[in-house]
């Protein structure tokens, strides 16, 4: 390699290293947040190390990397830059959350590091035993979804440190704007993200919980995370009040902030004009119809709780939240078949939520039926579809077409060895499927197949495809390509 | 922190909407054509809106009515003289900038109360500069 080729790499990795430190000191903070659960459970003090120390490790590392790539010349990232620093720092990070539940609830270090992607990535499997660990324990868990699911990372980054490009955002699965500035926007974000949190809360309190399950089931909810305080999750309280809460709260919780702030502004035309919106409102009906009709009817006794598992369920499945008021060991298989269809799709891009993406399920059904009009028209007609995004209309063209499908094979793809390396251990086809959809989605709902004791291969098949479902599956591929050429073949 | 609109998103418009989203405004870029995006590098966070800018429904997309500035810079010089009108007289914006390449329509410009920069004549009295000959001995103009 040149002299020149050399130093303008160098000059690159050196910013690289930077930011991802910069992150690491931002991300140690949080650790700090359970320790103010202290005032109330004192006796709890003993756990503090645990995550003291990872804090202080985690923040120790992000001065490190910032000192000794403090002499560089500023440059400006692009996306794959961008997505090298979300990689990095994801990964970072995730081991490091994983440290305080290692100490404190002495999970070995598989189950640590699967809890923790669990966490950071909102989906909401869990191999911790809830009722023997302590409170500091369960709000750190929360605090993972809390900062997981708004990419707080990056959303604070940018609020505090300026914009680094819009390569971190897009590595993330963020990539629209509230108003035309990055800052301005993350702001925007932070307050409504947590003013919901905080409505949510309060909503809880008053339909009878207490304030700590309050707090916790708002932000899991909100952030589409869905770890629960209790091993029945929202059954555990089985009441319509707080089913009807829960429900609201995942339905926002999966909407694109984007049209959230639609809403807020009153611009209802455009709210309902949105693709996403009439896609999960039409999902949510038709799921609703089949789960009740061919699910639960049949299976529980009173038609009350049949119409409450039917609705809760489903939102919870689209929503990629994960809550449950049920279990499915006694489910039949359409049962299993609408609620995997509903994780693999999941939530809005751009909100909280996992999956497929509705948007992306929208523009296949938009182009099916251009296709079909081309069909019927003459041939020489010019069709242009296009979707409303916010109040902008934006047309489809040949390159959202190919993202599309290049995005639909690889998490196909993905899904298919998920699958099969389920299906080595010996689970039924349809377990498999539906915790594999649930892990890629990061939904949460578990048919079983995660407990602690489940093989380490296992949840370390679940832990990497949580991983790739949270992060743009895309973005991560290229930039590990892209990360070991520059590391392994070209120096 | 202004809310700066830009019409036309080419070397000088993009260069414009950079520098200035990079300083912290909110930027609005507006262009015919989607491919000239391109320009617009990574320190822009501002929203990019394909549409001709002499549309109202462009304009209100923008959010014209909201914008402290709007820098028109096309190629066109009548195009540039038209969108400055409409923000300056319908909506009432504070500050319009315009682009005029041909310095004999800068008059009307002025009549109008609207900022112009010429770069035929910026260029000149630097090209006039660097050939060491100072405007005055050229006689007039």
């Amino acid at each position: 390699m040149s002299a020149s080729a050399y130093n303008y790499m160098q000059n690159k990795y050196s910013a690289i290293l930077s930011y991802t430190g910069t992150i690491l000191i931002i991300t140690s903070m949080l650790f700090i947040t359970p320790l103010f659960l202290l005032m109330f459970y004192p006796f709890e003090s003993g756990q503090s190390a645990g995550f003291v120390l990872p804090m202080a490790g985690l923040a120790g590392l992000g001065f490190i990397l910032r000192t000794i790539t403090r002499k560089r010349a500023p440059v400006v990232l692009n996306v794959q830059e961008g997505s090298i620093i979300v990689l990095l720092s994801w990964i970072v990070v995730c081991i490091f959350s994983a440290l305080p539940l290692m100490i404190n609830c002495q999970l070995n270090f598989t189950q640590a590091i699967f809890e923790s992607v669990s966490g950071w990535t909102t989906t909401g499997l869990s191999v911790v035993d809830v009722t023997k660990v302590s409170h500091l324990v369960l709000f750190w868990r929360s605090i993972m979804q809390f900062a997981g699911g708004a990419g707080l990372v990056i959303i604070m980054l940018s609020a505090i440190a300026g914009p680094p490009g819009p390569g971190l955002s897009l590595a993330e699965g963020r990539t629209d704007l509230l108003v035309p500035h990055v800052q301005q926007s993350a702001k925007l974000v932070m307050i409504i993200y947590v003013s919901m949190i905080f409505i949510g809360t309060l909503l809880y309190i008053l339909a009878g919980m207490s304030a700590f399950d309050a707090i916790n089931h708002s932000i899991a909810a909100l952030s589409t995370g869905g770890f629960s305080t209790r091993v029945e999750s929202i059954g555990y309280w089985n009441s319509p009040a707080i089913e009807l809460i829960t429900i609201i709260l995942m339905i926002i919780g999966n909407i694109n902030f984007l049209t959230i702030y639609l809403l807020i502004n009153r611009n209802f035309k455009a709210f309902i004009r949105n693709g996403e919106i009439r896609l999960s409102a039409l999902l949510i009906l038709v799921s609703f119809i089949i789960l009740l009709f061919f699910v639960t009817i049949p299976l529980y006794d009173t038609l009350s709780s049949s119409l409450r598992v039917a609705i809760f369920e489903g939102v919870s499945a689209l929503t990629t939240t994960g809550y449950t008021i049920t279990t499915y060991s006694n489910w039949n298989t359409t049962g299993y078949f609408v609620l995997i269809i509903l994780m693999l799709i999941g939530g809005g891009t751009c909100s909280t939520a996992g999956g497929l993406k509705q948007y992306r399920v929208y523009l296949m059904y938009k182009l099916l039926r251009t296709e079909f009009k081309r069909a019927l028209l003459p041939r020489s007609a010019v069709i242009t579809p296009f979707i409303w995004q916010g109040d902008r209309k934006e047309y489809i063209n040949d390159n959202y077409i190919r993202q599309l499908i290049s995005f639909v094979f690889l998490f196909i793809c993905v899904y298919a060895v998920g699958v099969l390396i389920l299906s080595f251990y010996g689970y039924r086809l349809e377990d498999a499927m539906f915790e594999f959809a649930s892990s890629l989605s990061d939904v949460g709902l578990s048919a079983g197949i995660t407990k602690s004791d489940a093989p380490a291969v296992v949840l370390w098949t679940e832990t990497i495809g949580m991983f790739l479902g949270r992060l743009e599956i895309f973005v991560i591929f290229t930039s590990s390509v892209k990360l070991f050429k520059d590391l392994f073949l070209k120096i | 922190m202004l809310y700066i609109i830009v019409i036309g998103c080419g070397r000088l418009g993009s260069y414009l909407a950079n520098s200035l989203s990079r300083t912290g405004h909110s930027i609005v870029i507006i262009d015919k054509n989607q491919n000239t995006s391109r320009l617009l590098n990574s320190e822009f966070s501002g929203f990019f809106i394909e549409g001709d800018a002499t549309e109202f429904s462009v304009l209100k997309q923008a959010r014209i009515d909201k914008s402290d500035v709007v820098v028109a810079t096309t190629q066109d010089d009548n195009l540039n003289l038209m969108v400055a009108q409409i923000a300056k007289q319908i909506y009432q914006v504070k500050r319009v900038v315009a682009r005029v390449f041909d310095p004999n329509r800068e008059i009307i410009y002025r009549d109008f109360g609207i900022e112009t920069i010429c770069p035929t004549i910026i260029s000149g009295e630097v090209f006039l500069d660097a050939i060491s000959v100072p405007p005055a001995a050229m006689g007039g103009k």
